[in-house]
């Protein structure tokens, strides 16, 4: 937000004007208009990986390999997108693995043994997975637990209180069941729904990053918590805060990953596995593990940097053996990239 | 020790407060008052109490016992926010500045200027308002959307120091609210202080280390020592030499006990 607007080209000294002059001009002051952007280096990466795949593969830019794209990276955007919100305080949630895999099958419960309706039994479950989220942010600002450890915690519990619920049996998800009602349709099941809700939860929560009080606070605890106190701040609301939205946005996924793959799954594996990617994507798009900084839309980028990696080295015919080694690499090389990038963008204009 | 006293032109008083941190004693027994539209300087060595009872009169630590009165009420500010709903603003020692955040929305931190009836933040206004208040306060801050670890210490100073005078705050605190800065940036805050005084609107207390600045800018001193106060005088009544003589008769004390109870050794001989 603030280092969004830095003077983006002071650097350009004008010269002996020839005409090749000013657009060269414009295309440096484009490029550090970009690296400006705290999101910027992870936006040239992926357009770089983007454009690699399109030359080497022929079948990248079709649109059924956008379908395939598709589901890797709509549910991790999303996932991301709340993460953010708890990294920038400088904390990590680990437990939105947890309400991944709980939060459907406390949906097919209120469902089938409660009789709710989908909607409600929708909104039962997102109700559930966003106070287990105020449990972790209690936890964390008010009982002042690490929060891995906590929500280290809370991932291993409710993780293996949705096998005790489900008794590890996968059952068909209500209302993923073919044909898909609208219901489905909205939540999940349909080609480009996960695709419009990641769209429109990650431009809802960078209004709130950047233009409410909300985002304001988050930075400030992130930044400064006992100065965001002093000011006046109420860090442990903020805090919970976080971590509640965080779960919601979890619990929300794994519904939608329910409904469009048509089972409730009880399987950690996968969820743990979505766990790190989300962070990944986070990272990648420019959050701080340390706090104080971090964007959704980066987040957003970094999902589909690993949406287009993972699916651009499939098509290259890659042994799947391979798949997380390299995957594993260009993470690597990113965040280096990233980091490399970041310290120019300070560096130009000279720090504190 | 100072007892209670009063007058009946207090803006503030303070009556027998203490505050422990587990085993330590802050503050053991301070009596303070405030008149309308002075400036009174807060001394005491460090670890004396100063930005303890700073805390508390914000609002952001609550006293194990002792009453507070503003404007003769009863006062028992619940949070920061309390206090400064009843008008009590402050700088505090370590700033409270956010630094990944632009001047401006740490000008404005816990005061943002919002649309309605969304609230988003109204980022022009605030912006706005601040240059103003930048402006009319003189103090130089070339760009105001840029984040405040891009500032020199002064510089981050004279932010908090404006975030409070901008405000509407009768009472302001300022816990050494010039450590960080140059001569020339110290100057343009005491100046701004007399600025205040001579408006008359506001009254002060302000944390100071150096006596020059004390004599030059108060019109009266409180000094803390052990947790209370030991000595409250006009400024006019006291001179550089009368303070320099009781810190210095408290570090002679404090050896003094320290020889006769040799069981807390503070420091360690030399090698044998």
């Amino acid at each position: 937000m603030a280092s969004a607007t830095q003077d983006p080209a002071s650097t350009s000294p004008g010269g002996p004007g020839g005409p090749a002059q000013p657009r060269r001009a414009l295309w440096r002051e484009a490029g550090s208009r970009i690296v400006a952007l705290r999101e910027g280096s992870i936006i040239l990466i992926t357009i770089v990986v983007a454009v690699y795949f399109s030359a080497n593969t022929s079948t990248f830019f079709s649109g059924g390999n956008l379908e395939t794209i598709l589901p890797y990276f709509a549910p991790i955007a999303i996932l991301a997108a709340g993460e953010v919100f708890v990294m920038i305080l400088g904390e990590i949630d680990l437990s939105i693995a947890a309400m991944y895999l709980f939060a459907p099958i406390i949906y097919y419960k209120l469902n089938t043994s409660l009789g709710f309706p989908l909607g409600l039994a929708l909104v039962g479950s997102l109700i559930v997975s966003t106070v287990i989220g105020a449990v972790n942010g209690i936890f964390v600002a008010v009982i002042g637990i690490n929060s891995f450890v906590a929500t280290l915690g809370t991932l291993f519990t409710f993780e293996g209180l949705s096998l005790i619920i489900s008794k590890g049996t996968p059952v068909a998800t209500p209302g993923g069941q073919i044909p898909v009602g609208t219901f489905g349709k909205v939540f999940g099941a349909g080609t480009y729904s996960e695709l419009i809700w990641a769209l429109a939860i990650v431009a809802l929560l960078q209004l709130v990053l950047t233009f409410t009080r909300w985002g304001v606070y988050t930075v400030a605890v992130g930044s400064n918590k006992l100065g965001a106190a002093e000011a006046g701040v109420r860090t442990n609301l903020v805090m919970i805060r976080n971590f509640m939205l965080c779960a919601l946005t979890a619990g929300l996924v794994g519904i939608f990953e329910a409904i469009r793959s048509q089972t409730v799954q009880p399987n950690p594996a996968g969820p743990n596995e979505i766990l790190f990617f989300a962070v990944a994507a986070a990272v990648i798009g420019g959050t701080l593990l340390t706090g104080g900084s971090g964007t959704v839309v980066g987040a957003l980028i970094g999902a589909l940097f690993l949406g287009i990696l993972k699916d651009g080295l499939i098509l290259q015919g890659v042994q799947a053996n391979y798949l997380l080694f390299y995957t594993g690499l260009a993470v690597i090389i990113a965040m280096a990239a990233n980091v490399y990038v970041g310290r120019v963008r300070r560096g130009r204009t000279g720090g504190g | 020790m100072v007892g209670p006293t009063s007058a009946p032109e207090d803006v503030l008083r303070v009556e027998h407060i203490a505050k422990r941190f587990g085993p330590v004693t802050a503050l053991k027994d301070v009596n303070l008052h405030l008149k309308k539209g002075e400036v009174l300087g807060l001394l005491g060595d460090n670890g004396a109490g100063k930005s303890t009872l700073i805390k508390i009169l914000c609002g952001f630590q609550k006293p194990d016992s002792g009453q507070m009165f503003l404007r003769g009420e009863p006062f028992a500010p619940r949070s920061v926010d309390d206090a400064r709903a009843a008008g009590i603003e402050t700088v505090y020692q370590d700033l409270a500045l956010i630094d990944e955040l632009s001047v401006y929305h740490n000008l404005f931190l816990r005061k943002e200027r919002v649309h309605r009836p969304v609230p988003l933040l109204s980022n022009r206004q605030m912006k706005r308002e601040a240059r103003a208040a930048l402006d009319e306060i003189g103090i130089n801050i070339p760009r105001i959307d840029v984040s405040v670890a891009r500032l020199s210490g002064g510089q981050r100073q004279a932010i908090a120091v404006a975030r409070t005078v901008n405000s509407d705050a009768d009472i302001i605190l300022l816990d050494e609210p010039l450590a960080a800065m140059g001569a020339k940036e110290g100057a343009q805050i005491l100046d701004l202080v007399a600025r205040l005084k001579a408006e008359g609107r506001v009254s002060i207390i302000m944390i100071l280390h150096n006596y020059v600045h004390v004599f030059q800018a108060c019109d009266r001193v409180s000094l803390i020592q052990d947790g209370a106060i030991a000595l409250d005088k006009p400024t006019s009544e006291t001179s550089v030499d009368e303070l320099t003589e009781i810190v210095v008769n408290e570090y002679r004390r404090a050896r003094e006990a320290a020889h006769a109870a040799p069981a807390p050794q503070p420091e360690q001989p030399g090698p044998a």
